[in-house]
């Protein structure tokens, strides 16, 4: 792009006054010394002279009295009872707070799991699986305890014994 | 959306899901079981209960016998695919080799024996900080229960 394509889009702002002052001043200096851009800023000028003139010109024909009328009216109407949830929500599904749905559902996903692991108040299963039971030949009974969730293995008494008091006990075997 | 909400809220995530991930292969990989046994004489007379198995007193109820008094309490830690035997009262000993941690559960294998007499051999799979009731043997006039409770480490 040469220096004038460059400039020449800057003359409409410089204008308009908006450029710093450093690039204001490179502009003037450059229109002043090229006939080309000398001429895209006479015309740039010319428009806006006869758009001012018009503006001025239709200006007193303007009604502005209805205009600023309904922009109050906007202002002070009641808005429908559903318009403001209807934009909570729609700000609660904005890419930015999707965002932050990600961590904040590892979270409750990491806390319900902390809480099926560790007692802390949610009661843990404990119920145990048995996978497999070899009782050389005695009889066996596998209980699960629905209250505290709890297996038990009981092995019943070999009928040759293998206590001492093998009589004793065998009348006090549990009755689940 | 800007890029500068977007790469802070894109970091964050990242470091998150790698931290949790972090955190969740370590929970997977404990390096052994610390495994307790409480071996518990249940009596068909009297009407005791030791205060010292006050935690294992709603476990024992559906039991059924008169008294529970607790006859020894021995705690082992056993690495992964590794066995440890425990000195069970009434001259029998109790191996539990640990297995495999799957799902927050513990799979223990439990070998025990009286004398060289084979009483029961079993696999079981408990939860983590769990525990599984074994009972039956005869002892002392009552029968012995043992309480075997584990928590990977």
């Amino acid at each position: 792009m040469s220096q004038c394509e460059f400039l020449e889009e800057s003359i409409g702002r410089w204008l308009d006054g908006e450029l710093p002052p450093a690039e204001s001043e490179a502009v003037r200096r450059h229109v002043a010394s090229c006939a080309d851009c000398g001429a895209v800023c006479q015309r740039l000028e010319k428009i806006q002279l006869t758009l001012g003139t018009l503006l001025a010109a239709e200006a007193a024909r303007l009604e502005f009295a209805p205009f600023w009328l309904e922009v109050q009216h906007r202002i002070e109407a009641k808005r429908p009872w559903h318009v403001e949830p209807i934009e909570a929500v729609q700000s609660l599904f904005s890419v930015p707070r999707l965002a932050w749905l990600v961590p904040a559902a590892i979270i409750l996903v990491l806390g319900f799991l902390s809480l099926a692991k560790w007692p802390t108040g949610v009661e843990v299963n404990n119920y145990a699986s048995v996978e497999s039971i070899d009782a050389h030949g005695r009889n066996v009974a596998l209980l699960r305890e629905d209250e505290t969730k709890t297996t038990i293995i009981w092995l019943y008494q070999d009928p040759e014994g293998e206590d001492e008091n093998v009589e004793e006990t065998a009348k006090s075997g549990p009755a689940f | 959306m800007s890029k500068k909400l977007r790469n802070p809220v894109l970091l964050f995530n990242l470091f998150f899901l790698a931290v949790t991930g972090w955190l969740h292969a370590a929970d997977k990989t404990p390096q052994s079981v610390k495994v307790t046994v409480v071996s518990i004489l249940a009596g068909s007379t009297g009407d005791g209960f030791d205060p010292k198995l006050k935690g294992l007193e709603q476990q024992l109820r559906p039991l059924k016998h008169h008294s529970y008094r607790s006859l020894k309490d021995e705690t082992q830690t056993i690495p992964w695919q590794g066995n440890k035997t425990f000195e069970i009262p009434g001259g029998r000993s109790l191996t539990i080799t640990t297995q495999e941690f799957q799902n927050n559960r513990i799979g223990l294998k439990i070998h025990l024996t009286q004398g060289e007499k084979p009483l029961i051999d079993t696999t079981v799979k408990i939860a983590n900080k769990g525990n599984i009731i074994l009972g039956g043997p005869a002892h002392e006039g009552g029968s012995l229960v043992l309480s075997i409770s584990a928590a990977a480490q």
